[in-house]
């Protein structure tokens, strides 16, 4: 018994370590596809997935499932889209919660303790930190990124973020509070060219419910993410057309 | 509860939520109707999140409208083949699109044509390109 040990133990100290799989890459949304049933499967029960991923947007009053406090609801009725295309709020970026489904695409970079997501919608960049700490207190400074700790499940990374700063859910009156905890599950489809993730959130101060996405990102080496550089004078642009007829 | 979650919990109550949300497609322009200008460029703007080109645009009478078209972001255009230079003031092209739902001479673009018939850029856009 005693040599099984420690044949066991020599057999564990020289066999080289599980590859934590490799997501590092340019990666855009992908348009077509069908949601991964296991991925689907590892939501908590009760979540609505809403499906205004990438290409479809709702339109105003439609939260896609989602059941929104009587708060909530009237803030989003009362919501008036011409508001955003101010000076002051057109460059504003959106939280990680509706940006995450753009059709903009993103850089992984990743190291074992911490993996950077760079994403070219707004120039936001995550911080994933993959070794063991904690969320930092809850009066800690909120912002549209949040704070990300991330762990391997397997071949799964799991995203674990809080501390995000009020904003939209579904662009179209639903804003989410900055009590929003968020958990992404990513994982490789088998060929490596596709990068799926559910994307779950729960809200009380906000929802009766909680939401979720789908989303599937298309690899396409040897390109990067563009500069963003928001220009806040588009406003005016819009402000401006028919002053002069 | 702790006290910090209570202190953040009662802000929450009290102040209105600060959020904003992306300039959206489906809100402003209509998927369903296309409407296509004709007319000569006096300025194209080239930054995000949207670029805008002005066109004149004159009727049958001869009255010269000012009309806008946003793009998409530039990001987007210039995968594909857009630059700031593709499109000048001086220039005559057309636009088709999707109009703007409040009725303002304002529409999205969805290709650009020059005079001599070249498309602007490589692909025209779609709904799936809407940002």
């Amino acid at each position: 018994m005693r040599f099984a040990l420690i044949g066991l133990a020599l057999l564990s100290a020289s066999a080289p370590a599980l590859a934590e799989p490799d997501l590092k890459g340019f990666w855009n949304l992908a348009f077509e596809g069908e949601p991964d049933p296991a991925l689907i499967a590892k939501l908590p029960p009760g979540t609505v997935v809403i499906e205004d991923t990438g290409v479809v947007e709702f339109p105003e009053d439609e939260y896609g499932g989602l059941i929104l406090k009587p708060e909530a609801l009237a803030r989003a009725r009362a919501w008036q889209p011409a508001d955003e295309m101010k000076l002051e709020r057109v460059c504003l970026p959106p939280s990680i919660v509706y940006a995450i489904q753009g059709p903009f695409p993103f850089e992984v970079h990743q190291t074992p303790g911490l993996i950077v997501l760079k994403y070219e919608y707004f120039d936001q960049t995550r911080l994933i930190f993959m070794d063991g700490r904690p969320h930092p207190p809850a009066d800690a400074p909120h912002s549209k990124m949040g704070h990300s700790v991330g762990r391997w499940d397997g071949d799964e990374l799991v995203i674990d973020t809080t501390h995000i700063a009020a904003s939209t859910i579904t662009n179209n009156g639903l804003d989410h509070s900055d009590s929003i905890h968020m958990v992404e599950r990513y994982k490789l489809s088998a060929d490596g060219t596709r990068l799926m993730a559910t994307q779950w959130f729960e809200d009380p101060a906000v929802l009766d419910n909680t939401g979720a996405r789908f989303i599937q990102w298309a690899k396409q080496p040897g390109q990067h993410v563009f500069p963003y550089e928001c220009d806040p004078s588009f406003a005016l642009e819009y402000q401006q057309a028919g002053e002069v007829d | 509860m702790n006290p910090s979650k209570a202190l953040s919990t009662a802000a929450l109550c009290l102040a209105p939520l600060a959020a904003q949300a992306h300039h959206s497609f489906t809100v402003y322009f209509d998927p369903a109707k296309e409407v296509t200008i004709t007319g000569t460029v006096t300025s194209f703007r080239f930054t995000n999140p949207h670029g805008t080109i002005v066109l004149a645009v004159a009727d049958a009478q001869g009255r010269v409208r000012e009309w806008r078209a946003e793009t998409n972001a530039p990001v987007v255009l210039q995968r594909r083949g857009w630059t700031r230079a593709s499109v000048k003031p001086g220039d005559r092209i057309t636009i088709d699109g999707w109009p703007s739902r409040d009725g303002k001479p304002y529409i999205r673009l969805r290709r650009a044509v020059h005079q001599d018939g070249r498309l602007v850029g490589t692909a025209p856009f779609g709904r799936q390109d809407q940002s």
